[in-house]
């Protein structure tokens, strides 16, 4: 945008046109200094922020080396001749497959619905439509722990995960034991917290799709879905990555909702239907118990991993958002 | 609408003699009473006329008239708009358009439209987007493509211009090469009319003059019904002019329709001739 | 003028209609299913959201429609008496008092910053603009660590309100910031010269032209980042230790909403994971009602303007 470069002009020179001396304007006002402070303090923040959490884990990393990144375990010893084996191998599988689940669920079954508000719905229900997702993206996640801790998980336990473990030939996928608690059940409550803000940002990008171009497509013959499939979503497809983005990060840095649906079980198994634990879960579940031990430094170590995972997915998000709006200028 | 541009009567001998009567010309399309409506409201009002084969035929009428509501029927675009009807008879050769015989999708590939604005898909090459409609309707065979792209952008007399980089973006062109763009990328599917909605009023003067020098070309190969708020532009391109005004209760009627000399020199009714004259709109 | 290949023409355009024949039925039958498909995904999405709304209510109004549940402090149930659950003031009071406190610093700090990044061309102002478009993302959960890390170990707090109040306002941070650098850099242009052109200088235009102007979207921003917090659960629970009294001062063990929730929704009490569901109910129509407060207010400056 043109305004900072307007307005950020440096400080008149000293001597006008006729060499006169200007009256001298203060470059730095109290103004200036007062936003000087803020900027300085919230560097400062973010600074003590990376550093606190990575100074606290590094005892962990020291420890346990390499292997925390292989390691299944996660066993606190308070014995000080055994070591304690800590390692973020669970934790990641669980993260990759909960998350994984539900940005499936969030981009096909959101995308569905962005497409469905913006072109299928009568004008009315639009904007009820339109309001209900917005509504639903500021509903806060512990709600959606509660729903599946209190509602789904009876229902896993006693129809869905029977169901599914008894399918036959589908052993490799789900496992054969039928839990209440487990990555499907996580994966599905996740893709539900997640869907409402993926919709909302995909129905702003889907409706920015200019009229003329769906026009000009239908006029050339093409079939409606052919419209929506080789220009609309082509067109808005930067926008609608960027939006997943925002909420693969969301869904891989979930907190609560996941520890309360997902079980606490250490274990690389990826069958569906067994307990499991995430990167951020993890960290609630042992929190309490960990106090005052070698646990913490480990936890902490974990929160370096999100840390690592959301830094670079909000560096990709952020160039995509960029490219969005340089080609939307074009 | 200005009136600095050139009087009528700068228009050349030429190009009115040319001009002929279309009585017994054959028929592209017919026009039969028709009127659309939106949630009631009547937007265009009863217009009768036939397209001839093979000419343009200009819609000319101050803003508000209902060309472009017109125009847009006749590819059935208004579909698209909820509470939005069209009665009235309008037949391509012999078929009703309306009546349901022939897939909407088939019809719109043979009823092409070029825009206001220039619109190539931007996430498409040049060629992808010359050959999409082909595509759309299931033509997979790359030397068909080729061909038609080739055949396409030689029509639209940008084949020479772009022949090197047709893997590149449309958002590489000009406003006026683009809108070459979307004209062969509509005569691509080879439709037998091609609707234009207002194709150069988003253009630069030297485009304008070359995008009407193009219709004069592609005639031959396709009728063209175009709207037009620029009367010389309607003087100049089109052999058959049909005027139309909107009416008290807001409603777009046809005044009259006629050879473009005729319209443009001797007018049988005083609201067209005023019009012509610049004294509204 | 180039000639027309008339014979090319021909063959192209039999080719183009025999297959625009051909394949015309299975187009429309893909299109038809796929709309079909697209109408389904609506209704997919419309289950589960449209259930949590249900259970919202059906469970928690009892709770939220009562009074007990606003001024009495929380119970614990027993066998002889399963429905003694008592109230959440001293959550209320909790939430209240760990989002006051962590306004009061994130507020100004934020707002300072987000006027700086957008008035500002410098490389500094460059690298915080992406500090705290990263930060935005950022799991909640690694704030309660550095709350952990900073108050209650390294200054020795311990567990408490003032901990709490930091992760909550280190959260709030970067939302606040972001959305005040969009509402400064959406001041029309035109404004800003307006008053340098008056003879301002640069920090009177800024505060006294260019701030009033993009107030709309700075307050907006704010009741964003508050409802955010309100909600979040994962930074409280690391810090704040829990209580079951009432409190506000900054060194006590502290209660929030989200937090009661989270103790609440796994008790065996049918009655305890009712009141979770209470709480829960409550905190969507605060939101609620905060958003639609922000709007009403952002529509009606706007319409002052015209």
């Amino acid at each position: 945008m043109s305004l900072n470069t307007s307005t950020v002009s440096s400080p008149s020179p000293v001597t006008n046109v006729e060499g006169r001396k200007r009256p001298s304007t203060s470059s730095r006002g109290a103004y200036e200094y007062v936003l000087l402070t803020a900027a300085a303090l919230f560097a400062l923040i973010a600074a003590y922020f990376v550093g606190t959490v990575i100074w606290r884990a590094v005892p962990a990393f020291r420890e346990q080396g390499f292997g925390f990144f292989s390691n299944a375990m996660w066993n606190a010893s308070f014995d000080p001749t055994v070591p304690s084996q800590f390692g973020s191998l669970s934790m990641i599988v669980g993260t990759l497959i909960t998350s994984g689940i539900a940005i499936l669920i969030a981009v096909i079954v959101g995308t569905g619905t962005a497409l469905a508000i913006t072109f299928l719905l009568p004008s009315r229900l639009r904007t009820i439509a339109a309001t209900l997702i917005e509504l639903l993206a500021a509903v806060p996640s512990v709600v959606y722990g509660v729903w599946g801790l209190i509602v789904l998980t009876p229902w896993f336990q006693y129809t869905v995960g029977p169901w599914l473990a008894g399918i036959p030939g589908f052993d490799w996928l789900f496992g054969t034991t039928a839990g209440g608690q487990c990555y499907l059940l996580a994966g599905l409550v996740l893709g539900a917290m997640i869907l409402p803000s993926y919709v909302a940002i995909g129905r702003e990008v889907i409706n920015s799709v200019s009229k003329e171009l769906i026009e000009a497509s239908l006029s050339l013959g093409a079939t409606q879905w052919q419209t929506l499939w080789k220009t609309v979503i082509p067109t808005a497809r930067i926008g609608l990555f960027g939006a997943g983005t925002l909420a693969l990060g969301r869904a891989i840095g979930e907190t609560v909702a996941m520890s309360m649906v997902l079980g606490s079980a250490l274990s690389t198994n990826y069958q569906l239907l067994k307990p499991g634990a995430t990167l951020a879960g993890w960290i609630a579940t042992q929190w309490g118990e960990a106090q005052g031990s070698s646990q913490v430094p480990a936890l902490f170590a974990l929160g370096v991993i999100l840390m690592v995972v959301s830094l670079s997915m909000s560096l990709i998000s952020n160039r995509l958002v960029a490219r969005q709006r340089r080609a939307a200028t074009l | 609408m200005s009136n600095q541009d050139a009087t009528v009567n700068d228009i050349s001998m030429a190009q009115v003699a040319e001009s002929a009567s279309f009585a017994n010309a054959p028929v592209a399309m017919s026009l039969r009473n028709v009127s659309v409506a939106f949630n009631g409201r009547t937007a265009v009002r009863d217009v009768s006329f036939d397209v001839p084969q093979n000419a343009v035929t200009a819609l000319i009428g101050p803003s508000g008239s209902g060309k472009t509501t017109l125009l847009r029927a006749l590819n059935r675009l208004h579909d698209l708009t909820k509470g939005a009807v069209v009665s009235g008879e309008v037949k391509l050769g012999d078929i009703d358009v309306y009546g349901g015989t022939i897939p909407t999708t088939v019809l719109r590939s043979r009823i092409g439209m070029v825009f206001q604005r220039p619109n190539p898909f931007p996430t498409m090459s040049l060629y992808d987007n010359v050959v999409s409609g082909l595509r759309f309707n299931g033509v997979k065979k790359k030397s068909i493509l080729d061909d038609a792209c080739e055949q396409a952008l030689t029509a639209a007399a940008i084949w020479d211009e772009v022949k090197d980089r047709l893997k590149a973006h449309g958002s590489t062109l000009s406003g006026g090469q683009q809108q070459r763009l979307c004209i062969a990328r509509a005569l691509a599917v080879e439709p037998e009319v091609l609707l234009m909605d207002e194709p150069t009023s988003a253009l630069d003067p030297i485009s304008t003059a070359s995008i009407e020098e193009l219709i004069g070309q592609i005639k031959n190969r396709v009728t063209i019904v175009i709207v037009t708020h620029n009367m010389q532009q309607a003087a100049r391109v089109s052999d058959q002019t049909a005027f139309l005004l909107m009416a008290e209760d807001r409603a777009g009627v046809q005044i009259e329709v006629g050879p473009t000399s005729k319209i443009f020199n001797d007018p049988d009714d005083s609201r067209t001739l005023d019009y012509i004259r610049g004294r509204f709109g | 003028m180039t000639t027309l290949h008339l014979d090319n023409s021909h063959h192209i355009r039999e080719h183009l209609r025999e297959r625009a024949s051909a394949t015309i039925k299975r187009r429309q039958f893909v299109s038809r299913l796929m709309i079909a498909l697209c109408w389904l995904a609506i209704g997919l999405a419309a289950l589960p959201l449209g259930d949590v709304i249900i259970n919202l209510f059906t469970h928690g109004w009892s709770s939220v429609s009562s009074w007990a549940f606003y001024s009495q402090l929380p119970a614990q149930p027993t066998l002889v008496s399963p429905d003694a659950v008592g109230g959440v003031s001293n959550a209320i009071v909790g939430s209240a008092v760990i989002l006051g406190y962590a306004l009061i610093g994130a507020l100004p700090i934020g707002i300072g910053i987000g006027v700086y990044t957008a008035e500002s061309d410098s490389r500094f102002a460059a690298t915080l603009r992406l500090v705290v478009a990263t930060m935005v993302g950022a799991p909640s959960i690694l704030m309660g660590l550095f709350a952990f890390g900073l108050v209650v170990v390294q200054f020795g707090m311990g567990f408490c309100i003032m901990a709490g109040s930091f992760a909550i306002g280190t959260m709030m941070l970067p939302v606040l910031a972001a959305s005040t650098e969009i509402a400064v850099r959406n001041v029309p242009a035109t404004l800003r010269e307006a008053g340098l052109a008056l003879g301002a200088k640069k920090s009177t235009t800024s505060l006294r032209i260019v701030l009033p102007a993009a107030i709309t979207g700075i307050v907006s921003g704010a009741i964003l980042a508050i409802s955010r917090a309100i909600g979040e659960t994962a930074p409280v629970l690391l810090v704040i230790g829990g209580s079951q009294a009432f409190t506000w001062k900054a060194g006590d063990f502290g209660e929030a909403l989200p937090f009661m929730i989270y103790q609440d929704a796994s008790s065996s009490y049918p009655a305890q994971r009712a009141q979770a569901w209470g709480i829960a109910l409550f905190i969507v129509i605060v939101v609620f009602f905060l958003s639609l407060t922000a709007r009403i207010w952002a529509n009606s400056k706007q319409k002052e303007r015209r």
